[in-house]
């Protein structure tokens, strides 16, 4: 630890880091555009200059590394002087697109300009024309005049995908960031691209002209679609008094967490959001005749039968099929009310067959709990629906987004041999008409509760969307039906929030004991 | 019977305002006829539906879009109207254009004008002068609430 003076107060900080990230750690922000933690300082944008007393020039706060007794300043006259003539060329050749660009609100150009800048533009020479509109991937699109040439995206390309796909062209005024040939940005993380740019010059057509980021919501997640579980920020917007929006969902962007994924995410989970709002069931369905039923009659009309069954010792033909989207506390619950209390022995697992991994960030499996899922006990039966033809009185059935086709031939024909089904699912499918009761859950961003994810890492997501319609989280279920069984009812009483449940499983397994996060 | 009382004192207490009104204004316009000049003056009926007031020029009416030279609206879809709309009253709609010079434009641009205050904060925000409320209507009472949602047509035009 060595001892700096940032603005006249004395920090201590670590030896070998540099002064922008000392002031960062510090509470001082110094503007910059082209350093990002990800990446090797590259001191192409001037923005960060800051003033070190007894060094005749401003210096990089990016690349310049903290010395014993070091005296930087980061407010001086001098040093805002220099933002200012740094903004006025960068803004020289940027053109006043903000009322179209998708990056207004969030553009740290703009930021800065609002906070050292605000003066009138001395340029008579009118700007450089270049290409507006160039789509230089699946979903990305370039607007080369918007382009500050901070060679984020470059670097990305570089250092983190090692996939080269963008480079800088031409010399002086008439640099562009350009695809090489023509060939487009093809990798499983190019929409990181339009994340980091730290203007709007590569826009995501995803999100391109759907709404303006000051409508959205940001809500801490897990990003379900792989066993990573990535740290996404979910974007929603609320609609507004007359007019309600299209969705819900209008954008998952990374969340830093350096343990899972860094500073990115995958196309996959950042564009594949729309299973939150296509397709879902909000209501109960009742098919076999009883009429309309609250949440609460279904909950004891199934304790009533799993009661009869158990009452006359034939709980071995009670069969669940579970997925891997469920939680840590609902695996754990189904595993205490189903296998510990009553006995049940046929618990399968269904889920859409495995993808493929690209070594970086998306793994094999399709769903996130994979590994909590294992480290609870269950060893992960597929389904065997032979086994449980003409065995089963009782079917519990939990439905996700993702489903295999093969597996859902089989349930089809493993249903017209049970005699009640209960069906548990947060979208409507082909198995809603068929099931006797059909039951709308909440999905992960619409419940609180934790994930393992394939290193065991533990991590808790919290409730970032409203469940639309009837939509009830699982685990709520199963703390009433463990209550209205009333085998170990004083047991399940405990269980007010999901925090509770965790709690309970580090005392009883040994893998979560010692797992704070 | 207090109460009946009361009631008659109420109608003597209006029908003395009315004649003051009568009589300061009938002396006003006395004044007026005998070539006198005062600074306050007679008050004067308008039979508004017949005969109408001028407009002050500052004044906000209906919402108009501005067009471009082509024809095509100038809006941009920045949604700064959306934005700091007191009543929420504005709902836009974006649309890719071909041309890379105009990028964004509106495929449905709605004013729910039975929520709209004219407050004229849309105008202010606008950075492309898109809308404007100088077309001096002010009248556009309809029987049903939907006939007070204008669409793009309906504001273009």
């Amino acid at each position: 630890m060595i001892n700096i003076f940032i603005d006249d107060k004395p920090f201590k900080v670590k030896e070998g880091t540099t002064v922008l990230k000392a002031a960062e750690e510090a509470g001082i922000a110094i503007p910059h555009l082209c350093f990002h933690s990800a990446f090797p300082p590259e001191g192409s944008c001037r923005m960060c200059l800051v003033e070190i007393e007894g060094l005749p020039k401003l210096e990089l706060a990016c690349s310049t590394q903290v010395r014993e007794g070091m005296k930087v300043s980061t407010r001086s006259e001098k040093v805002i002087e220099a933002r200012k003539g740094v903004l006025e060329f960068l803004l020289a050749e940027h053109p006043p697109d903000c009322p179209i660009c998708d990056k207004a609100g969030e553009c740290k150009l703009q930021d800065y300009y609002e906070e050292y800048g605000l003066f009138d533009n001395r340029f008579r020479e009118s700007k450089e024309k270049k290409q507006k509109n160039v789509k230089i991937g699946k979903s990305l699109i370039l607007d080369q005049e918007r382009c500050i040439l901070c060679t984020r995206c470059v670097r990305f390309l570089r250092d983190i995908t090692k996939t080269r796909e963008l480079g800088v062209f031409n010399r002086g005024l008439h640099s562009e960031i350009n695809t090489y040939n023509g060939e487009p940005v093809n990798n499983n993380y190019s929409g990181n691209l339009a994340e980091i740019c730290p203007v709007g010059a590569i826009t995501d057509s995803d999100f391109r002209f759907k709404t303006r980021n000051w409508f959205l919501k940001e809500g801490e997640s897990i990003c379900p679609l792989c066993s990573r579980g990535c740290n996404i920020y979910i974007e929603s917007h609320k609609g507004f008094a007359r007019f309600p929006v299209p969705k819900r969902v209008y954008r998952i962007k990374s969340r830093e967490n350096h343990e899972v994924n860094g500073f990115w995410i995958c196309d996959l989970g950042r564009y594949g959001y729309s299973y939150l709002d296509e397709g879902r069931l909000d209501k109960i369905c009742v098919n076999n005749g009883k009429g309309n039923l609250t949440w609460q009659e279904c909950v004891v009309s199934l304790t009533d039968e799993i009661k009869k069954l158990h009452s006359a010792k034939k709980a071995s033909r009670i069969a669940l099929i579970l997925n891997l989207w469920l939680s840590n506390e609902e695996l754990f619950l189904i595993k205490k009310i189903f296998v510990d209390d009553l006995g049940v022995k046929n618990i399968y697992f269904v889920d859409s067959s495995g993808g493929e991994t690209d070594d970086f960030l998306l793994t094999s499996e399709r769903c996130p709990n994979k590994r909590g899922a294992q480290e609870i006990g269950y060893d992960l039966k597929p389904l065997d629906s032979e086994n449980l033809m003409n065995k089963t009185d009782l079917l519990l059935i939990f439905g996700m987004p993702a489903y295999d086709p093969n597996n859902l031939a089989e349930i089809k024909a493993l249903f017209e041999n049970v005699k009640t089904k209960i069906y548990f699912s947060s979208h409507s499918d082909e198995l809603c008409s068929l099931a006797d009761i059909v039951l709308p859950t909440a999905l992960i961003p619409e419940k609180e509760g934790s994930l393992t994810n394939v290193d065991g890492i533990v991590q808790k997501f919290l409730q970032v969307l409203e469940a639309p319609g009837e939509c009830r989280p699982e685990w709520e279920v199963f703390v009433d039906l463990g209550r209205e069984l009333g085998i170990n009812i004083n047991y399940y009483k405990q269980f007010n929030t999901p925090e509770v449940v965790l709690k309970e499983m580090r005392k009883e397994i040994s893998f979560f004991e010692n797992k704070s996060e | 019977m207090i109460k009946a009382l009361g009631y008659f004192i109420e109608i003597i207490k209006g029908s003395i305002i009315t004649t003051r009104h009568f009589v300061v204004n009938m002396h006003f316009h006395i004044l007026k006829v005998l070539g006198f000049k005062t600074k306050r003056k007679g008050a004067v009926t308008i039979q508004y539906p017949e005969q109408k007031r001028e407009i002050a020029s500052r004044h906000r009416s209906l919402h108009r879009l501005m067009k471009r030279a082509d024809g095509k609206p100038r809006c941009v879809v920045c949604m700064l109207c959306v934005t700091v709309c007191p009543s929420e009253c504005i709902y836009v709609e974006a649309a890719e254009d071909p041309d890379p010079e105009i990028q964004k434009y509106p495929s449905i641009f709605i004013i729910d004008l039975s929520r709209c205050c004219f407050c004229g904060f849309c105008v202010e925000a606008c950075p492309e002068d898109a809308l404007r409320m100088d077309t001096g209507k002010i009248e556009f009472a309809e029987y049903s609430r939907e006939d007070m949602v204008y669409n793009l047509e309906k504001l273009i035009e």
